[in-house]
């Protein structure tokens, strides 16, 4: 099914958020400091881990 | 009749949407399997996911994966009741083609530490899933199923599974998942036949397909016994794809076929990548199958009729307490004998939990998933 890309965009940097690393904050663009704000946002909402090392989807694991 | 939709499982987790992203952006991915009720520990959900579910649930291409429902817990728990209502409140904001859930009832007294377990296949227990089965149809007022399970103590389980699922669904006009790996670790792990064990389905009642991967755990007590488990972990095994080329075209109401991997495996580039060629495998299956396939006069659609729930829910006190004895055994048995023990003096002896007929290989496997999984949710929540 086609995405938007306005949409496919906003997951890359929903993504791209969680992988900006803490030591080039003194580095970053108008863009990255959103996203770096986005981050602190999305670290507070997102489980640091989401599943133990069974999947609780699977049924039995 | 529609079209048969190559779909993945995808829920808010960064390895699974990392390795997702490609496919999405290509335009391969017809739709989404979404746990609606793992979100139970974050607060606020990201409004890109919220965009990415509202985009496929406005195609109608959204469908809904239970996991901590408990269908047959035997004493209704408040847990439930707050679940359907965050059903009813999810399904009021996104359209799902149909809402699934799992076989079983979920040990310990926290929903979200415990495994589910395999139930005795009685009255009760028909009653119990029956009624549990209308209250999500309420809830959701969409098709609805259920998934066949990957573990079973017996031989004798395994060839009734299929036959009991079709008389719970029976009420509710609900659905198969046919989880194929599922199927696959009922096969290896009870030596059976694929022809004799698929022949024990509804196949007509199929409107989902599973393909995952899983593990080998050797038995401690069986030496040379392998237990198949299913634990997503891995790429999908050549002999599942084989079985999806054998099932596919048994299904004359099969809708989505899903490829499923657990976020924690998809950490690496070349785990993601395996997982993109996964996908690429099940699609090419889907459009040959979709390019065969002569379409049905009669459309399936699973469509739920009315029902009355304003009676109280079904239990069974007496059932409830065995599952309770069943739950502490296998989370505080520090090994299978002495699992076997305690399950030979409890009140599931000489019941219809037939206790007596359990493979010891599989209830050492029982063991070992319920303290892990006690284990691993006891860390999750702390």
């Amino acid at each position: 099914m086609k995405l938007s890309k306005t949409l496919l965009s906003a997951i890359v940097l929903g993504m791209t958020v969680q992988a900006v690393s803490s030591c080039h904050k003194e580095h970053l663009t108008a863009e990255q400091k959103k996203a770096e704000a986005e981050k602190k946002k999305t670290e507070q909402t997102t489980p640091q881990t989401t599943y133990p090392d069974s999947c609780p989807a699977c049924g039995m694991g | 009749m529609p079209r048969l939709l190559p779909a993945v499982a995808c829920n808010l987790d960064a390895d699974i949407l990392a390795a997702c992203l490609p496919l999405l952006e290509e335009s391969r991915v017809e739709s989404i399997e979404w746990s609606f009720d793992a979100l139970f520990n974050i607060k606020q959900v990201p409004d890109w996911f919220l965009e990415l579910l509202s985009a496929f649930s406005k195609e109608g291409r959204l469908i809904g994966h239970g996991v901590f429902f408990s269908l047959f817990s035997a004493r209704w728990h408040s847990q439930q009741e707050a679940w359907l209502r965050q059903l009813q409140e999810t399904s009021s904001l996104f359209r799902f083609d149909h809402i699934t859930e799992h076989f079983g009832f979920m040990t310990g007294k926290d929903f979200h530490r415990g495994a589910p377990l395999n139930i005795p296949y009685t009255a009760s227990t028909l009653a119990i899933g029956r009624d549990r089965l209308q209250r999500i149809q309420e809830a959701c007022h969409c098709p609805v199923g259920l998934e066949n399970l990957a573990f079973s103590y017996s031989l004798e389980e395994v060839k009734k599974h299929g036959e009991f699922l079709d008389r719970l669904l029976e009420p509710v006009n609900g659905f198969i998942i046919l989880d194929l790996h599922n199927l696959y670790c009922q096969l290896q792990n009870f030596d059976l036949d694929f022809e004799e064990l698929i022949s024990l389905y509804p196949l007509d009642k199929v409107r989902e397909i599973h393909i995952s991967g899983g593990s080998w755990e050797d038995s401690d007590i069986a030496p040379g016994k392998r237990v198949r488990r299913d634990t997503h972990d891995d790429s999908v095994p050549g002999d599942v794809f084989q079985l999806l080329e054998n099932t596919i075209d048994r299904c004359p109401h099969l809708k989505y076929v899903v490829l499923e991997q657990m976020g924690s495996a998809l950490r690496t580039d070349d785990s993601r990548a395996g997982f993109r060629s996964d996908f690429s495998r099940m699609e090419a299956v889907v459009h040959r199958f979709n390019d065969d396939r002569i379409p049905e006069l009669v459309d399936m659609s699973f469509l739920p009729p009315l029902h009355d729930i304003s009676h109280p829910p079904v239990e069974d006190e007496q059932l409830y307490r065995q599952q309770l004895e069943l739950s502490e055994i296998l989370e505080t048995a520090a090994s299978y004998t002495e699992a076997a023990q305690r399950l030979s003096r409890s009140s599931l002896a000489n019941s219809e939990w037939r206790v007596e007929r359990w493979q010891p290989h599989m209830l050492e496997t029982a063991v070992n998933i319920a303290r892990k999984w006690a284990r691993g949710w006891a860390r999750q929540g702390s």
